[in-house]
């Protein structure tokens, strides 16, 4: 091979190299405060309706430390090669939008879009084509979003919440309505949309069980007939 | 801010279900382009191999220049239809490929599926460079067999899936000269290839630590040189006792390639290589 080539080709990789190392310094810098969201966040199971802001809002700080190391994958990716590189941190975004999906619902019972998602990272739009959050990493997090919702549904009913169930309900239900229209091929999505069906029927039991014993909220039934 | 009714999150869904069964429908068509010029290519490579053999009838140094010269305006045929067939694929489904790669960006989201076709693409013309000039075809050349005819460049080409092309090249290379040898033909010309094979191997050594499956390309050359070095070292043995005829070296060769186990040379072998 003529070393000239050799030489450019080598200076070439090694860049790569490098750019690929500091990727995965700036994801593991996400990945300490994702743990400690996480950690927190399993307390929703444990914590009263009322208090739950609270608990929400000390995830606050994580959260902003996350600009930071995205803001920096945004700047050292090479134009256009969002998706070259995108593995080294998919799971990240996944978690990212696993958390802030979570806590946007808990608080206004919304599901939030990849554009609040973004806003809420920083993610500037004009970084598209080196950093996004891509479709399947966005649905992805709300699969998790459910299951977690489902576990939470029968955990409000044992710390006497009795409302929270139906209104999980009817969230995981437009949702899994809205994945019903996807044609998914056999790959990681279709499998986990599997799961889904398995949370919506853990919920609706719960539902059952509140309506049987008529612990229901007051004329809230939406017009469906009590058993 | 975010979807409160039912109506707006199935809106949703609705765009992203447009958004993944367009990725999934062009994937597919990339998918089929890819194995398109996978086949294309093999059978110009077999087409290689054929015109590469075609020089080895005799193997004395002097005997392979006066029949290379006159093999000369056959193999210059057959390479003009090599280069005929690859140029084909140039100008049919690669370009074709091309369109459905619009950007840089989707070019690497279908990376995987693009690159099966465009490295065996990679090892024809690589191959047929190498039986025209000797040579291994510099990065600037194969980019101009990833253009149009206007220069334009139709398909990226990073320089890992170069360097794999490439080495996809001196691992055929090396099962080429051992089947040469082990049809009992062809072994000068085999030396030259091992030659160059190793310089190329000790060339991309030093690039397998950035390139995931060069090392394992470079371990599958590594064997197959190692079979051509045994056959050239059983010839040099027999050289080196007797004077022997040029079919007879051929024989000897083919045979330490054939053989099943190499057996180590004793005291009392007077020569004669022993037959199973």
């Amino acid at each position: 091979m003529d070393p000239k080539e050799l030489e450019i080709i080598m200076e070439t990789l090694e860049e790569e190299s490098i750019l690929k190392e500091k990727i995965r310094d700036a994801a593991s810098d996400m990945e300490k405060s994702i743990r400690v969201m996480m950690a927190t966040l399993t307390g929703i199971h444990s914590t009263r309706r009322d208090q739950l802001d609270v608990l929400l809002n000390s995830t606050e700080q994580a959260r902003e430390s996350c600009k930071k190391p995205l803001a920096t994958i945004a700047q050292i990716v090479p134009k256009h090669q969002y998706w070259r590189w995108k593995d080294l941190y998919a799971r990240h975004i996944q978690n990212l939008v696993f958390i802030i999906v979570l806590s946007d619902y808990l608080r206004s019972g919304k599901l939030s879009s990849i554009q609040d998602i973004s806003d809420c990272l920083g993610l500037n739009p004009e970084w598209h084509n080196e950093v996004h959050i891509q479709t399947e990493d966005y649905l992805q997090g709300i699969i998790s979003v459910i299951n977690e919702l489902s576990r939470f549904a029968i955990n409000s009913v044992t710390l006497g919440n009795f409302e929270e169930p139906f209104k999980i309900q009817r969230f995981a239900s437009d949702v899994f309505a809205g994945f019903s229209m996807l044609s998914l091929k056999n790959d990681a999505l279709r499998r986990r949309f599997d799961s889904l069906k398995y949370d919506l029927k853990r919920i609706e039991e719960v539902v059952y069980d509140l309506r049987v014993r008529n612990l229901g909220p007051a004329g809230q039934s939406q017009g469906q007939s009590q058993e | 801010m975010g979807f409160g009714s039912r109506d707006e999150i199935v809106s949703v869904f609705d765009s992203f279900r447009e958004e993944l069964d367009a990725n999934n429908d062009r994937r597919e068509r990339i998918i089929k382009l890819s194995r398109e010029i996978t086949i294309l290519s093999k059978r110009t490579i077999f087409l290689l191999h054929r015109i590469a053999t075609s020089d080895n009838k005799q193997d004395t140094p002097d005997a392979a220049t006066d029949k290379e010269r006159n093999t000369q305006s056959e193999s210059d045929d057959s390479l003009v239809t090599a280069e005929r067939k690859l140029q084909e694929i140039r100008m049919k489904p690669l370009k074709q490929l091309a369109l459905d790669i619009p950007s840089q960006s989707v070019y690497w989201q279908h990376e995987k599926s693009i690159t099966p076709g465009i490295q065996e693409y990679i090892e024809a013309v690589s191959y047929m460079h190498f039986i025209k000039t000797g040579q291994l075809i510099q990065y600037e050349e194969m980019k101009k067999w990833l253009s149009d005819d206007s220069g334009v460049l139709l398909i990226p080409l990073p320089f890992d899936e170069f360097l794999l092309g490439i080495s996809d090249l001196t691992g055929e290379l090396m099962r080429f000269a051992i089947t040469s040898i082990a049809r009992g033909s062809g072994r000068a010309k085999a030396e030259d290839v091992c030659s160059f094979v190793r310089k190329c191997k000790a060339d991309f050594e030093r690039f397998t630590p950035y390139v995931r499956e060069l090392s394992k390309k470079q371990q599958t050359t590594k064997q197959s040189m190692q079979k051509i070095e045994e056959a050239n070292y059983a010839v040099k043995l027999r050289l080196a006792e007797f004077q022997s005829s040029p079919d007879l070296l051929d024989d000897i060769a083919k045979r330490s390639i054939t053989l099943p186990q190499r057996r180590p040379m004793d005291e009392n072998n007077n020569g004669d290589i022993e037959t199973d």
